[in-house]
């Protein structure tokens, strides 16, 4: 049998230029009962490779591990109920805050409107007074006007009346 | 995005965890410790787990610096890693044949227990654990190719130790 594909293989393995799975076509090749006696010397490096993948720990590692993780897990769980117990209190005074506010904020806002209000409205009858004086002086001057009007038309009416009166 | 589980996901990480604390420090109480404190250490970081990319790396990651730790710890305490890397239990069977393979296992376990720590894990992660340069270099923190470098020189002291041995 040719052993050459195995012997360089082999080759490339020690230099490190080979692949993932050419080293294990290597090891399976050397896990098998004939290997050539001018290749035996290795057998021994691979097989003993092989007992170290075998290496595992015991069943009742995990045991121990599990029970480590859920000890830990149980007082979390006792925590997490405490909170989740709370949470309904948190939750009323989380709306009754809420409540509280909105009501001050607009208890706040009305009070403050109705403040505005009759800052205008004072505002307001301030500025008629000064208005109303003034419309009066407008309308006292109006008047007076209209009087001078109605004294210089009553001055001209005879005499229309009259011309009216001839071409009737 | 998908969940982590930590029974589903985590978990079943240990082998290769222990494996890779298992090659660093050669002690198996000691790997099997390391193990347990990873494992912990992620699981209280579990509401971070969203943010870490590849659970298995970023898992390699932290048993190898608590590995290291480990190894640095006892080195402090001068005992020799030699001493605790061969209380292993002596299997050797009656048999030559067996006997024979059980010799060179050993011999290969000297000659890669030998090597330093760096070259010893990435060989570990190609060889047993099947990572690409890349993986190898994110787990270890360090470039592709000081990867490459660190495995070729820990697979040509491995075949010149094989070479002179037969």
């Amino acid at each position: 049998m040719n052993y050459q594909y195995i012997e360089q293989l082999l080759d490339r393995f020690w230099n490190c230029e080979t692949t993932l799975e050419e080293e294990q076509i290597l090891r399976s090749f050397f896990s098998q009962a004939d290997v050539p006696s001018h290749l035996k010397q290795y057998t021994a490096f691979f097989a003993y490779e092989a007992t170290l993948k075998d290496e595992k720990l015991g069943e009742d590692f995990d045991k121990r591990i599990l029970a480590m993780t859920e000890e830990e897990q149980a007082v979390e769980a006792k925590t997490v109920k405490l909170a989740t117990r709370i949470a309904p209190f948190f939750k009323a005074a989380a709306v009754v805050a809420v409540v509280l506010t909105i009501g001050n904020i607009a208890e706040r806002a009305l009070r403050d409107n109705s403040v505005s209000d009759t800052t205008v409205g004072v505002t307001d009858t301030y500025i008629k007074k000064e208005d109303i004086t003034a419309k009066i002086k407008i309308i006292d001057h109006t008047r007076s006007e209209a009087m001078a009007k109605t004294d210089s038309l009553k001055s001209q009416t005879p005499t229309i009346s009259q011309e009216n009166l001839i071409i009737e | 995005m998908k969940e982590i589980s930590f029974k589903n996901d985590v978990l079943p990480l240990k082998d290769k965890l222990f494996r890779l604390a298992l090659r660093i420090t050669l002690n198996r109480e000691e790997a099997e410790d390391i193990v347990q404190d990873t494992l912990m250490k992620l699981w209280n970081q579990r509401d971070e787990w969203s943010a870490i990319q590849n659970m298995e790396t970023y898992s390699m990651t932290i048993c190898r610096n608590l590995s290291l730790d480990a190894i640095e710890k006892k080195e402090r305490q001068n005992i020799s890693l030699d001493e605790t890397a061969h209380d292993r239990p002596d299997t050797s069977r009656t048999q030559d044949e067996e006997l024979m393979k059980q010799q060179q296992l050993n011999t290969v376990m000297h000659i890669i227990g030998q090597l330093p720590e760096k070259q010893r894990t990435i060989m570990q992660l190609r060889d047993i654990e099947g990572k690409s340069y890349q993986e190898i270099a994110d787990i270890m923190s360090i470039n592709v190719s000081d990867v490459k470098v660190n495995l070729f020189r820990a697979r040509q002291k491995v075949v010149g130790s094989i070479n002179k041995e037969s």
